[in-house]
């Protein structure tokens, strides 16, 4: 089991506050990704929940257990670190098997477990190397095998991912979704790149200075995102925001389109650039000049900039023949449009 | 064959090795005149220790040591010391001598031991050999008790040199990875005894010592120098490199806080406890002062106090003097030949990143 609560967690340093009463409830076997800014608070949160810094005020549940005030040890969660944190000094084997000898497990246990670790990681080659003579991706699995030995009831990850080049780290990601098939333990995993949030995720909890945003699944939070900071953070490019006024129901967006909007007041409508396509003839459509073409061969991203300014960003399918400078027309999916109100909060 | 031609490298008029460019003959000239300011000293010292009482006397010094050659003498006990006398019609002989009375000496042939003769000491030159005064050494070491007094030194050294190390390391410790309240202060307070020398302490310390009566005992002159606020400071400055993850990672591994201390903490900073512990055995082994306090008996003496006893208010044996200097040099030239490349090498912040 691995079930992870928090109960209006607050952390304070010298007086300033920056994590803000924060609920959450990590189920058993789930994989939740904490992502946000920097300095957003999200590893705060994590040395929160591994015990490695204590709340000022509120609550750790683990299982229902109330450890809040249990030493990291104790409570039974194994942390990989951003930095790996692997003993320079040890080897291999004695960095996996460390952690075990301080429990006194008999030597034959701990044998049997770093063994089995090193079979899974592919790294049993390098249990008699230190951590000085192995790449950065060997050392990204020996910090995670360091972890797996324990048999942990839950998972920490910090950025583990962040220290790796491009290639190295398309594929971690996928190992790492492949042994939480396989172990079906409860991790919580901490990153700033919302694509290895999105492609990792069970569910999403989106943290802004010391706040949750908004938690839900990937697509969840892609599809219906809960306000304007979430519709601004997830998703690549990032999604055309337009602050508009509502009246009758109607809003009216730069170049005279109009969209539905219920209500009235200041409103503001959110495209994303997915939702865009060239308009046909005499579809009512925005209107920009464009600034920018990003070729990628599978898509086409284009920048552009409507009349009165405002930044319009679309990602056409193929490889369309758009050129600098030429006036283009985009008409938007209607059935996904994303409309907030005054205070930014998503309106149904 | 590859060093040779690295040595002797020079830049050359063309930079391809040729001939003598400005630079290579100054940093020759600099180089070899460092080699001889460094090791003139030592080695002068080796060979003085080796010569004898009236060699040592002698001026001009020799560079080498002699020994005088002597005779065995029929109808002498001891052997004699012999020398080439230069008679007046300039011929030279061997003889050996019997005694010197004023500015003469009696002088016999070895062959002919019947004749003696008068000899001015301006018209001979005594007959030498190269040869070692092993006696220097022999002497104090088994008759004088200095075996006794090298056991002292190295028990003092070690012991101090392990407590040092133990002490220092945990108070850099807490003062490096521990948050908590007066860190600061005391890291202050600690520094700020380096400003406060031996000697405005030496009554009170005396004081402290004789109340607990440690007085004339090693341990008295072990226990006052083991906290040394140099060795905090440096071992504090070299653990605060060490990165916190790293305890947190021991910490998230059941790991103890004696533990993370033991098994994270020191091995990490052996860079920085090779370097105190250079220190601390240079200090102790070459303490004086606190010692010449402290020992009071024979039996207790360190070498650096029992070298003392041979500069008497009258008499210097200087022969003494540097043999057994070059004893007290031996250990303090080793640790530095053995621990010298632990200064150089850091393995601390190997495993990160």
């Amino acid at each position: 089991m691995g079930r992870i609560q928090l109960h209006g967690i607050t952390r304070s340093f010298a007086g300033t506050e920056v994590i803000h009463g924060v609920d959450l409830a990590v189920e058993d076997g789930e994989l939740v990704v904490f992502v946000g800014p920097s300095g957003c608070g999200k590893s705060t949160l994590l040395r929160l929940i591994a015990g490695l810094d204590r709340p000022t005020t509120g609550r750790v549940e683990i299982d229902g257990r109330d450890v809040t005030r249990v030493s990291a040890a104790d409570r039974g969660l194994a942390m990989v670190f951003q930095s790996y944190a692997l003993y320079p000094h040890m080897t291999v084997r004695q960095n996996l098997s460390f952690g075990l000898e301080n429990t006194r497990m008999p030597k034959a246990e701990i044998a049997a477990r770093v063994d089995e670790a090193a079979r899974m990681l592919e790294i049993g080659e390098l249990l008699s190397r230190r951590p000085t003579q192995l790449s950065g991706g060997q050392r990204q699995r020996v910090a995670i095998g360091r972890a797996i030995v324990r048999e942990p009831l839950a998972f920490l990850l910090d950025e583990p991912l962040s220290n790796l080049d491009a290639e190295l780290r398309v594929s971690m990601r996928a190992e790492l979704a492949a042994l939480h098939d396989r172990l079906g333990t409860t991790m919580i995993y901490v990153t700033h790149d919302q694509v290895e949030a999105m492609t990792l995720a069970d569910r999403i909890v989106v943290l802004r200075a010391g706040r949750v945003e908004q938690v839900d699944t990937p697509l969840g939070l892609f599809n219906r995102p809960g306000n304007l900071f979430v519709a601004g953070f997830i998703g690549a490019p990032n999604m055309n925001l337009f602050r508009t006024r509502a009246e009758g129901g109607v809003a009216e967006l730069p170049g005279g389109l109009k969209v539905d909007a219920r209500g009235a007041g200041e409103v503001t409508v959110g495209i994303r650039p997915q939702h865009l396509h060239l308009a046909d003839g005499g579809e009512a459509a925005l209107e920009g000049t464009v600034r920018l073409v990003e070729a990628l061969g599978t898509e086409t991203v284009v920048h552009a900039a409507a009349a009165d300014g405002t930044a319009l960003v679309t990602v056409l399918p193929g490889q369309a023949a758009v050129r600098p400078g030429e006036t283009i027309r985009l008409a938007p999916d209607r059935a996904a449009l994303h409309l907030f109100d005054a205070d930014g909060r998503r309106m149904e | 064959m590859n060093r040779l031609t690295f040595l002797l490298a020079r830049r050359g008029r063309t930079g391809a090795g040729r001939g003598w460019h400005w630079t290579d003959v100054v940093t020759w000239v600099w180089l070899i005149g460092g080699t001889v300011l460094m090791f003139g000293p030592a080695l002068w010292l080796v060979s003085s220790s080796l010569k004898g009482p009236a060699q040592l006397a002698e001026f001009p010094p020799t560079l080498l040591p002699y020994v005088q050659e002597t005779a065995q003498v029929e109808g002498y006990d001891a052997p004699l010391p012999l020398y080439r006398a230069t008679a007046e019609d300039g011929e030279t002989r061997v003889l050996a001598e019997i005694r010197r009375v004023g500015t003469n000496a009696q002088m016999i042939d070895p062959a002919a031991p019947d004749e003696r003769l008068n000899v001015n000491i301006a018209d001979r030159e005594p007959l030498r050999r190269l040869g070692i005064a092993a006696d220097n050494y022999v002497a104090p070491l088994v008759a004088n008790d200095f075996l006794r007094y090298l056991w002292n030194s190295v028990f003092v050294t070690v012991m101090a040199t392990l407590i040092t190390l133990v002490t220092n390391s945990m108070a850099a410790f807490a003062l490096s990875k521990y948050r908590f309240r007066g860190r600061d202060a005391v890291m202050l307070l600690i520094v700020a005894t380096l400003m406060v020398p031996l000697s405005v302490i030496l009554v009170p310390l005396y004081s402290v010592v004789n109340a607990t009566g440690l007085l004339g005992s090693l341990w008295g002159v072990i226990l006052p120098t083991v906290a040394t606020p140099t060795g905090v400071f440096l071992l504090r400055q070299y653990m605060l490199t060490i990165p916190d993850e790293l305890l947190e990672a021991a910490r998230m591994d059941h790991a103890s806080e004696w533990q993370i201390y033991w098994r994270i903490v020191l091995p990490l900073a052996a860079p920085a406890l090779a370097v105190l512990a250079i220190f601390s055995v240079v200090w102790r082994w070459n303490d004086f002062l606190w010692p010449l306090i402290v020992l009071s008996r024979r039996e207790t003496y360190t070498l650096q106090v029992g070298l003392n006893t041979y500069a008497g208010e009258l008499n210097v044996q200087w022969h003494y003097i540097l043999a057994m200097t070059v004893v007290t040099m031996i250990p303090v030239v080793l640790v530095f030949v053995f621990l010298q490349r632990f200064i150089t090498t850091g393995i601390a912040g190997a495993g990160i990143k």
